[in-house]
This record gives C-alpha cells, structure tokens and sequence, in this order.
C-alpha cells in the first residue's frame, strides 16, 4: 500500500487515482476534525470540502518535507481559525461547546458523547486542542507540535494537563 | 492522577508510554516497572480508560455531496469555493519562518535585489563614461536625449565625426547602441593639439591683464601663472592656459595682437591609437572582471580560491580604474588644447648711481678675499684628508715596482 506521502507525489504527476485514494482515506478524519470543531454538520462538510479542494488546488506547491497528514491538517487547522474568526466564536468558544452539545447533533451522540463535548468545553484551547488532536486525529506529538508550531515537550506537558483537567471533568475522583 | 514523590516514573512519563512517546530505553523500563508497580498500573488504566471514554464523542458520516464535490473539482480542475481554499493554503503558506528559512527564497530576492541594482546603476554608469568629446559636453549629451528618437540612437554613447568631415563611429567603452560589445575598429582622429607664443608686449600691464581674460572669453581656463619682475630685467609672464580646441584659432588671434610675436610654434598629435588601444584594454578588463564576478557567484571551491579571485577582482577593478582615468585625461587633452603663452615687455634702462658707497665697496670686497682663502685653505685639508690615503696607497701600489724597475734598468745600462 503507497504513503500518503507517495500518493500526493504520484497526483502532482497527474495521476487522478492517488487523489481519489487520498480523499477515500482522509474523507472521513477530515469532516470528523471539523465536525467535532464546528455546530453545524452543513458547515462542516463544506470546510471539509474546502480542505481537499486547497489540496487540489495547490498540488504543485506540495512538497514533502513533513508528513501528508501534518500537511493537510495544517490546512484544517488554518480553515477552522479561519472560520472562528469570522464567526467571531473566539471569546464565547466554551459556551457554544456546552450548548451545541444539546442543540446540535444530540440524536447521533450517546449521553456519554455529550459529558465529552461539555467536558472539552471547559478546557483551555490550546490544551484541548492539542487533546483532540491526539486523541481523534491520532496525531503523535511530533505532528501534533508541527500543526500547532510549538515545541514537542510543551505538546506534551500540555496534552498532560488536558487529560488530567478531563479525567477530573468525567471521572471524578472517588 | 497524583503520584508518590519519591516514585521512579511519573503520570506524564506513563502517559507518553502509553501513547508510544517514550524513548525506546525509558519506555523499556517502564514496561518492566508497570508489571510489578500497581500504582502505574492504576494510571495507566486512567488513561486508557479517559481515551476510550473520548471515544464516545461520535460523529455521523459525511453526505455523498462532498465526495460528488470534491471529486467533480478534481476532474474540471476548479472548485466552487475557490478563494477560501486558496486562503487556507496561501494563509498556511505565509509562514515568514518558513519563507526565510528557503534557500530558494533567498536565491529569488538575491536575483530581485541584483536586477534592480543593475537597472539603476547601468544608465548612471553609462552618463558617467559618456566624457565630452571635442568639445561636446556631459551636459550636451544630457540635452541631445530629448532629441528624437533617431538623434538618441546617435548620441547614445555613440560620437559620430570626432573631426568635421569623418565618417567614423565608436562607442566610448566599445560598447555599440544595441547593447553589444565590440572593438571599434575605425577612428576619426584625435587631435591633441599644442601652441606655443613669445610676445613683446607693446603695453605689458594691459597685455598680462587680458591674458586671463581672453582664455576665459574663449572658453578657457589658466593653468598655471608665473610673473617676474626683477629690478634690472623686463618683466615677464609665463601663462600655461587650456582653451577649447575649436576655440585655438580665434585665442591665438587675440593674442597676437597683444603685441610684437617673437616666436611661434604649433604642434599636432594624433591620439586616436592610443585611445582605441585604451578602450579594447578597457573592455577587455570589463569582460575579465565580469567572468570573476561571475565566477564568485555561482562557483564554490576552496577559501583560498575564492581570495585569490577577489584579489584579482581588486586588481582588474583597479586596472579599470586606471585605464578610466586615463581616457578621461585623453578626450580632455583632445578637447582642450595647451597654450604657452611668454609674455615680456620692452625692457628700458633706467639711468642712476649705485646706491652703494666706495668704502662700503672696498670692506665687501676685502670680506670676500678673506672668506675666499678661509675657503681654499679649508677645501686644501679637506681635499688632502679626502683623497690623501688613496693618494698614496696608488703611489705605493705603482710608484714602488717602477723604482725597483728602474734601478734595475739602471744597473743593466751601466753594466
């Protein structure tokens, strides 16, 4: 099986097939990071389309110097800042996490779902951040201080901090 | 996630354990340690146990309208939402570490910085070498580029006819108007041209007065300017001047009418030679010294190479310099010619007693006698101690043997 690494070197030489393997492996992480970043699934998938299509469109410029999955979640994390700041969410971010929470997608969320998104609500960005990004994304900390361009032993002093504050969050000590 | 003090790994170290972070040594350890230890065993499981709950965060699939979207783009080419993927990436890409730390980057802006250097250089470059010729001017050259197209062609580092009359066309650095470089390999002449004028001024004052002001009415300037005036002697002027060659003629006129000319000369150089030897020099220098600008650029080879050609930089440079100077010199001399111009007056004796007295006379003189024998008696010793040893030491060397020789030819003679 080719790396994503050589499959986006195969699509810049023009073959469609190493795109359309890509996108089958990355559809679903990609619109599950925005998912779990945004309210709305609509918005979601479009930023996710938008994800792949600035794949598309900057195919060229590609080059392989970091892994393919620290490239395209630089795109996503670019597009989701992006969006933050249009929509403003910056400063209310915690409380629009607890309420999406309820009025968004409460149907596909178990009540476990809906403690986890009220708990990474009340993190701090940058640790949640870095939480989600290891934990749904399956970033390493290498990647994950590559996205985020921080140092590796800061992502995990941070990452640290974000599981002990959610362990206290969900599982309280007894 | 507490942890004894005194326990041999911590939360943080179990944790980057579990998500395979560790290094491979400490990582070994731990897993020996977390077979017997309990209380990691106890966070260990924290951690899985807070991963899987994570995990209960789902979210539903993507519609099958992403992929018609993303994948019609892919085979027209386009997207629907062009600008904001473009800004993604474009925002992504403006990373100014990232841009500084790219070779590539800095080999563009070192090419960027090199063009706009020589943009505005070569035009100032190109003014500076554009000396006047034969009497034309930086400032006429400046003028003729409002001319016509045509006349700026012709006047662009080009000089037609040094002289009235010739056909011949070269450029000052051998530099042709559609930017190639070639010998000039036909010459009008140069002319440096020289005079020289003894004049028996018929009113000296007035005649050393206009000197000055006719070279300056013809265009001219006053190089150098010795006056004498010594009591007994007619007094004289010696006027080195410089006067625009075309204006030569005309100057010499007005001086002549200073007064009665004595003597005449007028001389003739042919420089052209020269200043077509000066300009194929120069330009092969200029060729040189841009192969080794060239050369230090884009060749990387030992320290002691790349010394070795910046000397011989500095020395082509220096060269160039040189040869510049020179061909300054040489269109100014061809523009400018020399005059002499030796202006002395009618000298009238003046009849009058000495103002010296007799005695006065005789005390001078007798001062003198003494001084001059204080002086032979001196010179005597002087010569005597100078000369002395050599004296004899020859004398010895020459005069002995021949006593010797000539006894014996005495005793033979008798004999």
């Amino acid at each position: 099986m080719n790396s994503d690494d050589q499959l986006m070197l195969e699509f810049q030489q023009g073959a469609r097939e190493a795109f359309v393997e890509l996108f089958e492996r990355y559809r679903e992480p990609i619109y599950g990071f925005f998912r779990r970043r945004l309210d709305h699934p609509a918005r979601a998938e479009e930023l996710a389309q938008e994800c792949f299509l600035a794949l598309l469109q900057n195919v060229q410029r590609y080059e392989p110097r970091a892994s393919f999955r620290n490239y395209l979640y630089g795109i996503a994390i670019h597009l989701v800042a992006a969006e933050r700041r249009k929509a403003g969410r910056e400063v209310v971010e915690n409380e629009k996490l607890d309420s999406r929470a309820v009025e968004g997608n409460a149907a596909e969320n178990s009540d476990a779902g809906i403690w986890v998104r009220k708990a990474l609500g009340h993190l701090d960005n940058s640790e949640r951040e870095i939480l989600m990004l290891r934990e749904y994304e399956q970033l390493s900390y290498g990647e994950i201080a590559a996205v985020l361009r921080m140092p590796v032993d800061t992502v995990r002093s941070r990452l640290f901090r974000a599981r002990a504050a959610l362990k206290d969050q969900l599982m309280p000590v007894k | 996630m507490e942890r004894h003090a005194q326990h041999a790994f911590d939360a943080e170290e179990v944790m980057a354990y579990l998500d395979g972070e560790l290094e491979p040594r400490r990582a070994s350890a731990l897993a020996a340690h977390l077979v017997s230890c309990g209380e990691c065993q106890e966070v260990a499981q924290g951690f899985r146990a807070l991963s899987e709950r994570m995990l209960n965060f789902e979210v539903e699939h993507p519609s099958a309208g992403m992929n018609e979207t993303v994948l019609a783009a892919l085979d027209s080419g386009k997207s629907s939402s062009e600008s904001n993927a473009k800004d993604a990436v474009a925002h992504k890409g403006w990373n100014w570490r990232r841009v500084f730390a790219r070779p590539r980057n800095w080999a563009i802006a070192c090419a960027i910085t090199a063009v706009t250097i020589l943009a505005i250089a070569i035009p100032h470059t190109f003014r500076e070498r554009s000396l006047p010729i034969n009497g034309r001017s930086f400032t006429n050259l400046v003028t003729l580029e409002r001319e016509t197209p045509a006349d700026k062609a012709d006047h662009n580092g080009l000089f037609h006819g040094l002289h009235n009359g010739s056909e011949a066309a070269f450029s000052i650095d051998g530099q042709a108007a559609n930017g190639e470089l070639h010998a000039p390999e036909t010459v009008g002449p140069m002319i440096v041209q020289t005079a020289s004028l003894n004049v028996l001024a018929t009113n000296y004052d007035e005649a050393s007065a206009a000197i000055e002001k006719l070279a300056a009415a013809h265009g001219g300037y006053v190089e150098k300017l010795d006056a004498k005036a010594q009591t007994g002697n007619a007094r004289e002027l010696s006027a080195a001047l410089r006067i625009p060659s075309k204006q030569l003629d005309g100057f010499l006129a007005d001086v002549r009418k200073l007064g009665h000319v004595e003597e005449e000369n007028r001389s003739n150089e042919e420089v052209g030679d020269q200043y077509v030897d000066l300009q194929a020099r120069l330009k092969s220098a200029r060729a040189t010294e841009q192969r080794l600008i060239e050369l230090l650029g884009t060749r990387t080879g030992k320290l002691q190479d790349v010394l070795e050609a910046e000397r011989e930089l500095a020395r082509i440079r220096g060269a160039i310099e040189s040869m510049q100077g020179q061909s300054t010199i040489l269109v100014h001399r061809v523009n400018y010619a020399t005059v002499q111009v030796e202006l002395s007056e009618e000298y009238r004796q003046v009849l009058g007693t000495g103002s010296v007295s007799t005695g006065t006379k005789i005390r001078n003189a007798l001062v003198e006698g003494f001084t001059n024998l204080e002086e032979g008696a001196v010179g005597l010793v002087v010569f005597l101690f100078s000369y002395g040893p050599s004296l004899l030491f020859w004398m010895a060397i020459v005069l002995v043997p021949g006593w010797f020789a000539w006894k014996r030819f005495r005793v033979r003679a008798q004999g």
